[in-house]
């Protein structure tokens, strides 16, 4: 991994001013957009290691809403044994858990590809869930398990609004990850996961141990899933399967898609989306006077139809249509420097 | 004993409702090298509108026919209007183009016909037969459920090896840039097969509501089960579809029965990765593998 | 018959083909000769509507084809059997044959063409039912001659036929081939690699490289020219 340290120090300084910057917004915030920035930073987590499982190493996992319930549900349990647990602690132990999680799975779909993959992940994300309710005395069933929001600390004041705190900590989590990520994309892991996506049979005469790399690419995916699974839990207070069910898992997968596959960026833009579009949606509709069927629903009939139209108009996403955007401007501006130099020449 | 008859025949008619979406994707599938996961969904929502006819005075086998056809047209409509433009896309943004299709209908059903559960007709008895006084753990509805969907094989059957038009799909689906060359007009053949999977879709729509009844995302599960039963056979074997729809209606009846019901979907979810781990591409992969 | 008007192809940004112009009349095998690359299966492919052209126009009997879908150039009487056999693998070997022709709409006539094709690759007959995945190389490269004959065409484009075929069998079509076009006045686009193959049964020939025409003439002719043939065919 011969990451060069300019590198590094340039994604250090970046991720760092963003934090500075998102985290004094959330002063001009009001409570109820400071708890949608929460949920958007949660979602980049989860996004993120997504992005790096199937947009750079191409396995295609519609399961990662599961992987976060392992998340949410090893910091439930801890909180639920040891209350005073602090937050820290059960953060790791989410992040340990499904990155172990995320290893098994791993090495059972180490030979699965494409559909076959997707559909072992379905399968999961369908039926993880069920545990809860089948180990109902200790997992809380259908009911599920009640997690108090962390107290910020003492040095912030007294006063310090929860949902601050909670965005804050989503926040700084998300910068962390991304950091990390960025990092391991750019350099030669990046290259291996890459590789291996690109040309199988090309990256073993390389000499690479390909299910090793497939194994280790579901483990940091689920590592941050279990991160974003245990935030998650903090930041909706119950932890119950109807909230980990299979649309998480589909709208993971389509936010990345959404965002610009393979882009970490794309992960940021699709998070955005998946969270502001229902907000958005339910603010023009609460003006309306409509029945609870339709206002219930269309958020995510909108969501839908967002994904459908999308997929018409933006195959490369948002990150992949603004860099070709940004790179057909660029040749029109050099070919329009070139045309005005060569009349020049000829005049 | 009892309990072993009682779970092996709702295995076998749950295997062969989950049999038919098994087909239906693995239809596409081989046509277009894409899973549609709003296949359920798309059954859901025909399901949806046959009980709006029925319960606006329309016959059962009527309605039963208008399903069919409308489920027929809507796979048909979705693939000339929405699948068309994107088939040469990268496969990952087809995925998620029917997924947003499975999250749109899924929303609309509740919109258009209201979200709350709602029962729905079977034509025949579904208490259980006995002869004299031996119960029998089979009703006729089960019976013509089974029936309907043997029959409906057989005619795919028949339709794909013995007529023209059959002939030309499974061009169309094999060797597609050769059927071209050949004058088959391979476009209309895939929109045909998406109508076909979608009736098929339809079809497993309405025969699976009496017993699970009719809620927005009552097909997700069908449609997993479905799935996995075609990932079990092999995605490109009709056959292995079938097969592996009825081992998975049969696992999950009898983990479900043994072990408990909410231990089904990881039973499955176990029977999957295990077949899965043993032979990658399914139990009845052809030797030489197509690309994906 | 089939007129190819300076047709220009271009993928991306590299020209496969540049203003390539040929005619092939009824009844005559043109060969078209050149290296690996020179373009030869980019213009066949052009003709049969899989590529479109960038300029140019290629005709069938004053009909204009270009632009229009491969199903729909096929359907015009334009048969074109690929490289590498292009043969569908899964169905049998009756089910390619009846493929070809099934857009046709005289129906006994299908069967017939379907029977004259048995009669000319008696190979084939024997293996009807089976799938043509159990074809030996040289009676996959029949069973795609078969097929476009079967659609009783008017053009007939023919892609490296000769690719893995053992110098009988090779010489066996070749033969059939010669016959075939005379008697249904076909026009035949001979694409090959093996140029001393393709000289010694067509009529005319084009030598392609880097998509451009170098040289036209007779068959006889240009198997006569000993430097041509070095520089361009290399023997």
């Amino acid at each position: 991994m011969h990451m060069s340290r300019s590198t590094l120090l340039r994604h250090a300084v970046l991720f760092l001013l963003l934090a500075v910057v998102l985290l004094a917004g959330t002063y001009t915030l009001s409570a109820f957009w400071n708890y949608n920035l929460a949920e958007i930073a949660i979602f980049v987590i989860a996004a993120a290691g997504l992005t790096v499982l199937t947009g750079i190493n191409g396995q295609l996992s519609l399961g990662h809403g599961a992987l976060m319930a392992v998340g949410a549900y090893t910091t439930s349990l801890l909180l639920k044994e040891q209350p005073q647990l602090p937050f820290l602690l059960t953060v790791l132990a989410s992040i340990v858990s499904t990155g172990l999680a995320g290893g098994i799975i791993g090495v059972a779909a180490a030979r699965l590809r494409g559909p076959y993959l997707a559909g072992a992940t379905l399968a999961l994300a369908v039926g993880l869930p069920q545990l809860a309710i089948h180990f109902g005395s200790v997992l809380g069933g259908n009911q599920g398990l009640n997690v108090a929001p962390p107290a910020a600390p003492a040095v912030l004041g007294g006063d310090f609004p929860e949902e601050r705190w909670l965005a804050w900590i989503a926040i700084v989590a998300a910068m962390i990850t991304l950091f990390l990520l960025a990092n391991l994309v750019r350099g030669g892991a990046g290259r291996t996961l890459r590789a291996v996506h690109d040309n199988e049979v090309a990256a073993r005469l390389a000499g690479i141990d390909v299910a090793r790399v497939q194994v280790l690419a579901f483990m940091i995916s689920a590592a941050c899933a279990g991160l974003a699974g245990s935030l998650f839990a903090y930041w909706v207070g119950i932890t119950a399967p109807t909230g980990f069910g299979l649309q998480l898992s589909l709208q993971l997968l389509s936010a990345i898609v959404i965002g610009g596959l393979g882009s970490l960026w794309g992960a940021v833009w699709g998070s955005t989306i998946l969270v502001l579009l229902p907000v958005w949606t339910n603010g023009l509709t609460s003006n309306l006077n409509l029945s609870s069927d339709i206002t219930n629903n269309l958020p995510l009939a909108v969501y839908g139809a967002v994904l459908v139209f999308a997929m018409l108009v933006l195959p490369r996403g948002i990150q992949g249509t603004v860099t070709s955007l940004s790179g057909g401007a660029r040749q029109w501006f050099l070919k329009r420097r070139l045309d005005q130099r060569t009349a020049e020449v000829e005049l | 004993m009892r309990t072993f008859l009682i779970l092996t025949v709702d295995g076998v008619t749950n295997g062969f409702v989950y049999a038919i979406i098994a087909l239906a994707l693995v239809m596409i599938w081989r046509a277009t090298r894409v899973i549609n996961y709003a296949q359920g969904a798309m059954g859901m929502f025909t399901t949806y509108a046959t009980l709006f006819a029925i319960s606006h005075g329309v016959t059962y086998w009527l309605a039963f026919v208008i399903a069919l056809g409308g489920g027929f047209l809507l796979g048909a409509g979705i693939e000339r209007l929405v699948v068309r433009p994107v088939e040469s896309r990268p496969p990952l943004n087809v995925v998620i183009l029917t997924l947003g299709l499975l999250i749109l209908l899924e929303a609309l059903a509740p919109m258009l016909f209201g979200g709350q559960v709602k029962s729905f007709p079977a034509p025949f008895s579904r208490i259980d037969l006995s002869i004299g006084t031996t119960q029998l753990y089979i009703s006729t509805f089960d019976i013509f459920v089974i029936g309907a969907v043997i029959l409906t094989m057989i005619t795919l059957l028949l339709f794909f090896q013995r007529t023209t038009i059959g002939l030309r799909m499974r061009a169309a689906a094999f060797g597609p840039e050769i059927a071209r060359l050949l004058g088959v007009r391979v476009g209309r053949m895939l929109t045909l097969g998406w109508g076909l999977a979608a009736l098929l879709g339809a079809m497993a729509g309405v025969l699976i509501a009496p017993a699970i009844f009719l809620y927005p995302n009552n097909m997700d599960e069908i449609l997993v089960f479905g799935f996995t039963g075609a990932v079990l056979g092999g995605l490109d074997s009709p056959v292995g579809a079938v097969v592996g729809a009825l081992l998975v209606g049969l696992g999950l009846s009898y983990v479900g029965g043994y072990a408990g019901s909410d231990l089904e979907t990881i039973g499955g979810l176990v029977i999957l990765i295990a077949v899965l781990m043993v032979r990658p591409q399914g139990l009845f992969a052809a030797r030489r593998q197509r690309e994906a | 018959m089939l007129e190819v008007i300076d047709l220009t192809v271009a993928y991306g940004g590299v020209v496969a083909l540049d203003s390539v112009s040929l005619t092939v009349a009824e009844g005559m095998i043109t060969t078209v000769l050149g290296a690996n690359g020179a373009g030869k299966t980019t213009l066949v492919r052009t003709i049969s509507g899989l590529v479109k052209a960038r300029r140019g126009r290629v005709r069938v009997a004053g009909t204009d084809l270009t632009g229009r879908a491969p199903e729909a150039i096929a359907r015009l009487g334009v048969a074109h059997v690929p490289e590498g056999h292009g043969i569908i693998s899964e169905i049998t070997v009756d089910e390619n044959l009846r493929l070809g022709g099934l857009w046709r709409r005289d129906r006994a006539d299908q069967r017939l063409a379907i029977d004259e094709a048995y009669e000319l690759f008696p190979p084939l007959l024997a293996r009807r039912h089976l799938p043509a995945a159990s074809l030996s190389g040289g009676e996959r490269q029949m069973l795609s001659v078969a097929r476009a004959l079967a659609a009783r065409p008017r053009v007939l484009l023919l892609d490296e036929p000769s690719l893995g075929l053992h110098a009988t069998v090779l010489a066996q079509i070749m033969d059939r081939l010669r016959t075939l076009t005379r008697e249904r006045r076909l026009a035949v686009l001979l694409i090959e690699q093996n140029a001393r193959s393709a000289l010694s049964v067509a009529d005319d020939a084009v030598v392609l490289s880097l998509g451009r025409v170098v040289a036209r003439d007779r068959a006889t002719q240009l198997a006569g020219d000993d430097a041509l043939r070095h520089a361009y065919l290399g023997f």
